[in-house]
């Protein structure tokens, strides 16, 4: 069993001058880093400003010592160190060959984020967690190789926060997109949740899944009648995750009753403003 | 003959629940009612017996921040004229006046612990309000709170009413200077009427760098305090800071303010949870608890101290965030053990046996 290891700088080494710059300079400085696998990459100081390129840039400038590595988080913070959409990202176009034997990628923020050619032989998870996931993003994923790809999840996010797309454009992703072994597709955290739901529903992986996440968005009722009716001739999904939604009791019991596993919690209701009424995404920001 | 008096609110939980200590203890604490006061006060004091005195926070009702520093003047007058009085006649206070006074004012309590060598969250260095009003200035108080923090490298802080309490007006301001974008968290709105703000019990998110900037102006233009906002430590994904209660110089209470948001505030809906069930190691939490019985130390006329406390993320580094005289009421207490009110009625019969000059940091009297 390998090793899960957090590495971050606080507000107090920032300011005594750690960034982007140092911190692959200080993992490899580790003693315990060639027994980690799992390396989570949270804060680097001022994610705001500096962009975590020279973190990406050096894990290929040494990828011979990230071999080990097989589960890589980059971005891993919440509130308390920076707004989701104020965390830049870089391009991680150079990493897909630099760690061959990396299984699961995951990335938060998706400002300056860019995947470039993406092709894999073993990458088996794929997450991006950001407040609005811009269509040049999804477009690389749909060009993507990676043949062993079981789970694929996204946070689709709102316009103002860099969704580009709409439902057509996840249409066309999924119609695209190629990955014969993906058995968890995560479509989450839209404000069109209901839309989306109908065209994943519609798509080719809805045979060859068996989970299907759908949760941190504004799924109602309209999308929860669409599930009741499509998930009883899937005998492939065994997980239903919708956690985060605006669906009714009656129909969050409903499909509760279907026969696989399904995570309704975290009920939202509508809120009502100037005569309006809002509904709103997880992640938003 | 002698007297165990509460100053305060018959029907709150503070009156009802010391009530019920005293009882355990086997005293009776009479309670004033602030509605009444000083009418009733006077009654009691001209009489010959002596008195210990417990002061509690009067209610307030408003929600209009500037209402509330209105109601804070006028405390704060009340707390004057106790303090006064014990000139001419010896009371034993709990919390004497004076001290639970210099704990409203934030910056006052800062600055004392910044002298005694406790670590506080750090006030912003800026030019004080006043002094940029008194010249008339017209560039906004929001630019130049912007240009402070891009020249300090300061992106987040805090900007709190000096005198409020809990969560009112409470603001997390965020800025972005290579793009300009500022983020702001904060329960207070402004009224569409009239532009002035209110407190709400929801925290809100605005981004939108005009209403950002309004809003936070409307602070700024009042007695108000900036300090960094530390990342705080989390716990399962909540970030928390600690509430203390520190009496007699013993920590009698601990308790940690989870929250999914920057402003942890038990009126917020956020979630408690028992300091020792956060898995701290002991040298943090000796740490913690040094902190808390040094800042208590500082006031040593207030025999009871809420002490809130922030852990920074990752070094676990413990900050004093303010304290207050009079943050006694702990749910999780009254409804648990009820330790902290059990222990304020045995100080009352202690001090009625006769042991009326305390050991150490004894009760005030004047």
């Amino acid at each position: 069993m390998g090793k899960s290891k957090r590495y971050e700088y606080d507000y107090a080494q920032y300011e005594n001058g750690k960034g982007s710059g140092t911190m692959i300079g200080d993992i490899l400085a580790d003693p315990d880093f060639n027994q980690v696998t799992d390396v989570t990459i949270g804060s680097w100081g001022s994610p705001w400003e500096d962009n975590c390129q020279a973190i990406l840039d050096g894990i290929v400038d040494n990828q011979d010592k990230f071999a080990h590595v097989k589960q890589l988080f980059v971005g891993d913070m919440g509130y308390e160190d920076c707004e989701v959409s104020w965390i830049t990202q870089g391009n991680y176009g150079r990493l897909w060959k630099a760690l061959p034997g990396l299984k699961e990628l995951t990335i938060k923020g998706s400002t300056d984020l860019s995947l470039g050619e993406v092709e894999h032989e073993n990458l088996e998870a794929l997450t991006i967690i950001c407040g609005g996931l811009p269509v040049s993003v999804l477009e690389e994923i749909q060009k993507a190789k990676l043949p062993n790809l079981k789970k694929l999840v996204l946070y689709i996010g709102v316009e103002y926060y860099g969704f580009d797309g709409d439902e057509d454009t996840l249409r066309t992703f999924l119609e695209k997109s190629d990955f014969p072994k993906l058995t968890y597709l995560g479509i989450e955290d839209s404000e069109i949740q209901d839309q989306l739901t109908q065209v994943v529903l519609e798509s080719k992986y809805i045979g060859q899944i068996h989970t299907l996440d759908l949760a941190n968005g504004t799924l109602t009722d309209k999308g929860g009648a669409l599930l009741l009716e499509k998930i009883p001739s899937c005998p492939n999904i065994k997980v239903l995750d919708i956690h985060y939604h605006y669906l009714s009791d009656n129909m969050a019991q409903q499909l509760k009753g279907l026969p696989i596993e399904v995570d309704v919690s975290e009920a939202n209701e509508p809120e009502e403003y100037d005569g309006e009424m809002w509904m709103d995404a997880m992640l938003t920001e | 003959m002698s007297r165990l008096i509460l100053l305060g609110n018959p029907e709150t939980k503070r009156a009802v629940y010391l009530k019920k200590g005293a009882e355990k203890a086997g005293a009776e604490v009479e309670v004033l009612d602030w509605r009444e006061f000083p009418h009733n006060f006077e009654e009691i004091y001209f009489q010959e017996e002596e008195i210990f005195l417990k002061i509690d926070p009067p209610l307030w009702n408003s929600c209009c921040l500037e209402e509330l520093d209105r109601l804070v003047l006028k405390y704060e007058g009340n707390l004057d004229y106790l303090a006064a009085s014990v000139r001419s006649k010896g009371i034993t206070f709990l919390n004497h006046p004076q001290g639970i006074k210099e704990l409203l004012d934030k910056r006052g309590c800062k600055r004392r612990l910044k002298k005694a060598g406790i670590p506080v969250t750090e006030e912003l260095e800026t030019e004080s309000t006043s002094a940029i009003l008194q010249r008339e200035c017209e560039y906004p108080l929001t630019e130049q709170l912007l240009d402070t923090m891009e020249r300090q490298k300061i992106f987040q802080v805090f900007i709190k009413p000096n005198h409020g309490s809990g969560a009112a007006g409470v603001m997390a301001f965020r800025y972005e200077p290579r793009k300009g974008q500022t983020a702001l968290y904060t329960c207070a709105a402004e009224q569409t009427t009239t532009g002035s703000l209110v407190n709400t019990k929801r925290l809100r998110r605005f981004t939108d760098r005009r209403k950002v900037c309004s809003i936070v102006e409307g602070l700024l233009k009042t007695d108000c305090i900036v300090e960094r906002w530390y990342a705080k430590a989390e716990n399962k994904g909540f970030s928390y800071d600690l509430r203390a209660v520190v009496q007699d110089g013993k920590i009698d209470f601990m308790l940690a303010r989870l929250s999914a948001g920057p402003i942890t505030n038990l009126q917020l809906n956020n979630h408690p949870l028992r300091a020792e069930e956060l898995g701290l190691s002991s040298a943090v939490k000796n740490q913690v608890e040094q902190v808390c019985r040094q800042a208590a130390a500082c006031w040593p006329s207030l025999r009871s101290v809420g002490v809130d406390i922030l852990l920074e993320r990752r070094s676990l580094r413990p900050r004093v965030i303010e304290m207050n005289g009079q943050g006694d009421l702990i749910y999780q207490d009254i409804y648990g053990e009820n330790k902290i009110y059990c222990r304020q009625a045995e100080m009352m019969k202690r001090w009625q046996q006769g042991e009326k000059q305390q050991t150490g940091r004894g009760g005030s009297t004047d």
